[in-house]
């Protein structure tokens, strides 16, 4: 018998006997998701009968006209009383609840003229909402009634006054405006649903076992871990995706069966035809493969369950965003879209759900599923394949501090020399929270000084603050190092290579994500030098500052606390980080070309060994933009977003980013904190 | 027989184990004395294949840790206090578990655990979830599962840690009973007593290096001191000079 598959048994096994487990794949599903909609439907359908057994008070304040208070008085829903005290007694009631609606006429009108009149009522109360909707139609009525009678004074038609009819007919069928609407919440759901259940098996499997001590005795039996990764990781996915079907069918029993009354009165019905079925749970079981991965990668670096609940919460969350997008109104489904991670899955699910999807778009999100899958299955097998991962970075023999935090804070008797990766991560989440909330409120208040201040007090001065406390070696974590003459020629050369790239990569992302015109807009209102002195302010702000503060944080205590990791590994994180720091919810496509110019500078770095490297490549880049933006001339030629940039700078810029590899792999780069103590020592 | 030649385990900056080079023979009983952090865990996962060695080897009966690691999972077993149970799997099941990830199969495989379900008296609670077992059948569930590949070292990760007195025992049975069996038998622990009545020889370990080693009797003669537990203290205190081994 093959060892993954005893391993698996086993698994499947102790993870049926799993209350918690059983509870998310199987109770959730098919008991408490038909019961919560059910259940949510009645008390739906409850609130709206209650509402509309009631009558509501509306008041009628002014010189009302008898034919209007007869139509008022007609409709059923409502009933006038009487009040005293105008307009601010009207207020006054709607606030407390005694009163609904009223409505507040205006004096009379001339012949011909109009007369005003305005309904007062409460937003958010559901009474005072209905009571405005009664007292408007019938008003409408009475403006009807009104205007019959000055067209029939003039012997005019009613048609008169209305000389296009406009009717509306939808040619969708019911069952697709029924999967249109719930196909914008179902994706959601399943998706969420798989997630979960992938959830709770990955913990236990992985930081469970570590816990309870039988992980140990699991990896000292003669299997292969490839084995006990692959025996495991099935049992996961396999869950998940048997979690997926049981909501898929329950979904379906509890839409199609007819049990909910809503959807039928409404108007909505609710099929989803078989082949849908079948594509639907054939791409729930890569989705299930990838979350099981993740899940497993995450879990297994944990030592507790507790832990990996915590280290896990952040993929549910990061899970919601893209599930969530199809209930967006405006966002259509899209090729870009599709590659996303469970974005894709999601728009395809609500595409076939509505009955409209799209082959080629599906053959996309099938694709890129399967292969983030694999991607997130190597990086959980090398999870399991790290001692490190396993049983600590230190071993159970590494001597354990009693203190607190804070004394070893205090004491700076912290043992590594650099952060280790955990704590650079920690710190770049820190200092990226702090920069959302009060860099944003600086620069609101104090426009430009308001970002020098942000980049100083918010990236800069954290940076050192946490090396200082941290007591680790600055020069040795920051790169502290005065660069050669050929580091700072091959800086040089790869910031030539890789800026008009990156300007290369946002002009050709430009065809699948629109530019926003606003930033553009805000950005050249920024961007304006009329004066020398203006444009040397620019550049130190939007260059300089930069160069110097951002690298700290990213090259310096980011890069100096992940040099432990694979160089691939590193250099990709700390792209890719530095890309998401410079996002916001306007400037998504910042990402790529920022990401970019992260990867290259950080590699710089790493074989210069100089921070300052790093800092002459982001003030290279930043410089030419605040250049091109001010200058007329350069700005036509090269900055004119319709236009691309000119063929001949793309090989020129790749010979320049060749030959600036060739001139830095000269160099000896460090790796960890021992290896850079003695490069430092060598000078 | 277990061999570590010059084994160097280090983690950053730190170094773990230095240097370690020791050998247990088939029946005898090697206990690995130490100080919290003194190293002797990070030397008996190296020799399990649960960690690899920086420098030097870790062998069992030839087969290398780091070179041939399913073949030495083959020659040992190892116990570690945690006992390291399947809360959810019976105890017959855990057993059997085990016995196929180490190759058995078919009759073979169950007559192997009928063995040992009868040798360690596992039978009134075979059919029993271990997360509902008490200590002391955790321990023997344990000590069958450790057992079920007859494997030819032990290696014991301080055994013996919060049992009771009867528990303990049982360890303590197992243990001789092993060593008339010719297993070559590598144990940690903090109890001197159980040092005394087990252990055939002794290393102690500071600061991941190997300071002592001998008979318990050599100890007590070198040291000077009346019983193992004050010669221990001796030996790893920070002015006691190391043994060159």
């Amino acid at each position: 018998m093959s060892p993954w598959w005893i391993v698996f048994k086993k698994e499947i096994r102790e993870t049926l006997r799993d209350r918690r487990t059983l509870q998310m794949m199987i109770a959730v599903p098919v008991l408490l998701y038909p019961v919560i909609l059910i259940a949510s439907e009645q008390i739906l359908l409850f609130g709206r009968r209650s509402l509309e057994a009631e009558r509501q008070p509306v008041a009628v304040l002014g010189e009302a006209p008898p034919d209007l208070m007869r139509l008022i008085e007609a409709r059923e829903r409502i009933r006038v009383v009487t009040l005293e005290g105008g307009e601010e007694r009207a207020i006054d009631a709607i606030r407390q609840d005694s009163l609904a609606a009223a409505v507040v006429l205006g004096p009379p009108a001339a012949e011909d003229q109009t007369r005003q009149a305005m309904i007062l009522f409460d937003a958010i109360s559901d009474r005072s909402t209905r009571g405005r909707r009664e007292l408007a139609t019938a008003m409408d009525q009475w403006a009807d009634t009104l205007l019959a009678q000055r067209l029939g004074e003039r012997g005019l038609p009613a048609s008169f006054a209305r000389p296009v009819a406009v009717a509306d007919s939808s040619v969708a069928r019911p069952e697709e405006v029924g999967g249109y609407t719930l196909g914008r919440i179902l994706p959601l759901l399943l998706v969420v649903i798989t997630l979960l259940g992938t959830f709770y098996p990955a913990i236990d499997l992985a930081a469970g076992e570590k816990e309870r001590g039988t992980l140990e005795t699991l990896l000292t039996a003669p299997v292969p871990p490839a084995s006990v990764v692959a025996g495991k990781f099935v049992t996961v996915a396999l869950i998940g995706v048997l979690a997926a079907a049981l909501n898929l069918g329950s979904m379906l029993m509890t839409f199609q069966t007819g049990v909910l009354q809503f959807v039928g009165s409404f108007g909505l019905d609710f099929q989803i035809p078989l082949s849908a079925v079948v594509i639907i749970f054939a791409t729930l079981v890569p989705l299930a493969v990838l979350f099981g991965a993740v899940c497993l990668g995450i879990a297994v670096h944990s030592s507790s369950f507790k832990e990996a609940q915590n280290a896990l919460t952040p993929v549910y969350m990061l899970v919601l965003l893209p599930a969530m997008l199809p209930m967006f109104p405006g966002i259509d489904f899209k090729p870009s879209l599709a590659l996303v991670p469970v974005a894709g899955v999601s728009f395809l699910f609500r595409d076939l759900m509505a009955g409209d999807a799209d082959f080629v778009l599906g053959t996309l999100v099938l694709l890129s599923t399967v292969t983030y899958a694999a991607m997130a299955l190597v990086f959980a097998a090398g999870a399991f394949g790290s001692e490190d991962v396993l049983f600590g970075a230190s071993g159970d023999d590494a001597e354990v501090s009693t203190e607190s935090l804070w004394t070893r804070v205090r004491k700076r008797s912290f043992r590594h020399r650099t952060p280790t990766v955990r704590a650079a991560l920690t710190f770049v989440v820190a200092v990226a929270v702090l920069f959302f909330w009060m860099g944003v409120t600086l620069q609101v208040r104090y426009r430009e000084l308001g970002v020098l201040l942000s980049e100083i007090l918010l990236l800069l001065i954290p940076a050192l603050v946490f090396v200082r406390l941290g007591g680790y070696a600055a020069r040795e974590t920051l790169s502290l190092r005065l660069p050669t003459g050929r580091a700072v020629g091959g800086a040089l050369l790869m910031a030539l290579g890789a800026t008009p790239l990156a300007w290369g990569i946002g002009w050709i992302q430009s065809f699948f994500l629109p530019i926003p015109w606003e930033m553009l807009e805000g950005f050249e209102q920024l961007l304006t030098a009329e004066t020398t002195t203006r444009l040397l302010w620019l550049i130190l702000l939007l260059a300089v500052t930069p160069a110097i503060c951002e690298e700290f944080v990213f090259r310096g205590v980011l890069l100096g606390g992940t040099r432990s990791m694979k160089t691939w590994q590193f250099v990709l994180l700390n792209g890719a980080i530095f890309g998401a720091f410079h996002l916001s919810f306007e400037t998504v496509i910042r990402f790529l070309p920022t990401a970019w110019l992260g990867i290259v500078i950080s590699w710089t770095v790493w074989r210069t060994r100089s921070l300052w490297a790093g800092s002459l490549m982001h003030l290279i880049n930043n410089g030419s933009i605040v250049l091109l933006g001010t200058s007329p001339a350069l700005k036509e030629k090269f900055s004119d977003p319709n236009t691309p940039l000119p063929v001949w700078i793309f090989p020129l810029a790749g010979l320049s980013l060749w030959a600036g590899t060739r001139v830095l792999s000269k160099l000896r780069p460090a790796r960890g904190a021992e290896d850079l103590a003695a490069l430092w020592k060598e000078g | 027989m277990i061999r570590f030649q010059g084994l160097t385990k280090r983690y950053g900056s730190l170094t773990a184990v230095r240097d370690l080079t020791l050998e247990v023979r088939p029946g005898e009983v090697y206990a690995l004395l130490g100080p919290n952090g003194a190293g002797k865990t990070t030397a008996l996962r190296c020799l399990a294949t649960l960690l690899q060695p920086t420098e030097g080897t870790a062998s069992v009966s030839g087969a290398d840790a780091l070179h041939n690691p399913l073949e030495v999972r083959r020659r040992i077993a190892f116990l570690a206090a945690s006992m390291g149970l399947y809360e959810r799997l019976t105890a017959r099941e855990l057993v059997e578990y085990f016995g196929r990830l180490h190759g058995l199969d078919g009759e073979h495989l169950q007559a192997r655990v009928d063995e040992l379900v009868a040798l360690f008296g596992l039978g009134e609670f075979r059919n029993r979830v271990c997360g509902r077992l008490s200590t002391g059948q955790r321990q023997r569930v344990s000590l069958a599962r450790a057992l079920v590949h007859d494997p030819e070292a032990l290696i014991l990760d301080e055994p013996t840690l919060g049992l009771d007195v009867l528990s303990g025992q049982t360890i303590y049975d197992f243990i001789s009973w092993e060593r008339s069996r010719k297993k070559a038998i590598l144990f940690s622990t903090h109890q001197m007593e159980e040092v005394e009545l087990l252990a055939d020889r002794v290393g102690v370990l500071r600061r991941g290096e190997l300071v002592a080693e001998g008979t318990p009797e050599d100890l007590l003669e070198r040291t000077g001191e009346p019983n193992l537990a004050r010669a221990f203290l001796s030996l790893v205190s920070e002015n006691a000079p190391v043994e060159a081994t």
